[in-house]
């Protein structure tokens, strides 16, 4: 039953919701449950966010559906236009959280830890065509990504592995990201709102041979060895 | 209002997204202007197969979820200014997409250029069914075996039941020295069970191969058989009234050749 398809966090806007891969049902289900043993926090609170992830896409009707059920059944409201005060006191806003969590220790409340020095995911394996990771923090990928394949995170990523895949960091805005691969040939790099490829004459440019980094320095993005003493 | 046209097979690796790519640049090369759409979600080539992958940044189901402008998603081909790509979402599935927001985008897209070819996925669910709808014509694309030709038959039925009659048939693969010696299927057997018209035939060719590997479609360098099949299939839906290619000639000269060096 404890499949844990769902995640709550809790922000000062409000609550989000994530929901990772599963059947439909399980997802209502666990949903329902969680909902219910915490009835007293949720009832009327407000929702910011519903979504999808560790690649799951959420369509339009299963949304719309977890929209019907959360309001009609527990009051509760669904307001995810609200732009999020992402700058403001984030030293203030974790303090909240942590108030929360204390309240409701039931209940699964992650932190969200902030961009520069967040939480860090670390994933042991492939990242294979089709496959999406998000996370709001940083991204180790103890493998290679391949084409096809995406990371898109708030923080940095290191790819103790090849890189061909598509990278995005600071995918809201953080333009101190990085990217590092030990080796470096995405199909596409996206740091904060700047986006690169390789130029399409490709044979001979250079085929990376040793570890590298991306980061933006003068609003484009570089890449260069970080063993510089090599 | 320019045509819809999807490019279809049911049973997979037979060619559709070689042939989509290929027809997407023969009618660019002939002024027209083209947009191929991927349908493939979850399992996209034709990007690759264009070498445009690097360049997405939105795709079809960013398109329909309205999180851009089509304009934003389109990415224009390398060398024909007249040509682009919608490119399916690799990280979704077909479920992504409802058959009405297909059927909506086509309709847009239509209005937009003068033709519009979709590659249809593999198999006869949810990604057929959504390719399809919005089609004012179809192509399928079949080879000479008996598998390939079964399902062609099936799809052929199933287009025929949701009112694309007449679709036209390619038959893609062809090794005409087989097809002499007996051990293939030919062109009329194939037409025989089928019966619908042949819009061409193209030759099984080491250079799609080659070229599918450099992510430029074999139509663009044009000296091979299967370049120059490709061309006549783009000029035919485009209107032209052109003969089929007699592979014949081809194949009995290599012979000729290959008797003189190995005495076969």
């Amino acid at each position: 039953m404890s499949q844990n398809l769902i995640r709550f966090k809790g922000k000062r806007e409000g609550i989000s919701i994530y929901i990772q891969k599963g059947s439909f049902e399980d997802i209502k289900e666990e949903l329902e449950t969680k909902i219910k043993k915490s009835e007293k926090f949720f009832r009327g609170a407000k929702v910011i966010e519903i979504a999808g992830i560790d690649g799951k896409y959420l369509t339009q009707k299963e949304k719309e559906a977890i929209v019907t059920l959360v309001t009609e059944k527990y009051n509760m409201i669904v307001d995810e236009h609200k732009e999020l005060s992402k700058e403001n006191s984030l030293q203030a806003e974790e303090i909240e959280e942590v108030e929360e969590v204390e309240e409701e220790p039931e209940i699964d409340l992650e932190c969200y830890d902030g961009l520069k020095e967040g939480s860090t995911k670390f994933i042991n394996s492939t990242i294979r065509s089709g496959q999406l990771i998000e996370y709001d923090g940083n991204v180790v990928v103890i493998g290679d990504v391949n084409p096809g394949g995406e990371i898109s995170v708030k923080g940095n990523i290191v790819v103790m592995g090849t890189l061909r895949g598509v990278a995005n960091a600071g995918n809201d805005g953080n333009k101190d990201a990085i990217v590092a691969a030990f080796n470096l040939s995405p199909t596409q790099l996206r740091i904060a709102n700047l986006i690169t490829r390789r130029p399409d004459k490709d044979e001979d440019t250079h085929e990376p041979k040793e570890p590298e980094i991306a980061r933006i320095y003068d609003d484009a993005i570089i890449i260069e060895s970080y063993l510089t003493k090599k | 209002m320019g045509e819809v046209i999807v490019i279809t097979s049911g049973k997979g690796g037979v060619g559709k997204t070689t042939t989509t790519s290929n027809i997407g640049i023969g009618l660019a090369m002939l002024g027209k202007s083209v947009a191929i759409v991927d349908a493939d979600i979850g399992l996209r080539n034709l990007d690759v197969v264009m070498g445009l992958e690097n360049r997405i940044v939105y795709d079809i189901v960013d398109v329909v979820d309205g999180n851009c402008r089509i304009k934003q998603a389109l990415i224009k081909d390398k060398k024909f200014d007249n040509l682009f790509l919608l490119p399916a979402a690799q990280t979704k599935d077909k479920d992504a997409i409802e058959p009405e927001q297909m059927k909506a985008l086509s309709k847009e897209l239509s209005e937009m250029f003068d033709y519009v070819i979709i590659d249809c996925p593999a198999g006869i669910e949810q990604g057929f069914k959504n390719a399809i709808i919005g089609a004012d014509r179809a192509i399928v694309v079949t080879t000479p075996e008996i598998s390939a030709v079964r399902d062609a038959d099936r799809i052929i039925g199933l287009l025929e039941a949701n009112g694309l009659n007449n679709p036209k048939l390619i038959i893609n693969r062809i090794k005409q020295d087989m097809v002499n010696r007996g051990d293939m299927m030919n062109i009329d057997d194939i037409l025989d069970i089928l019966a619908i018209d042949l819009i061409g035939i193209v030759p099984d060719d080491e250079a799609i191969v080659i070229s599918t590997n450099k992510g430029e479609p074999v139509i663009i360098e044009g000296k091979s058989m299967s370049g120059q099949a490709y061309s006549n299939i783009s000029k035919r839906i485009a209107g032209e009234d052109i003969p089929l290619l007699n592979l014949d000639v081809e194949e009995s000269l290599i012979t000729r050749i290959r008797k003189m060096f190995f005495g076969k």
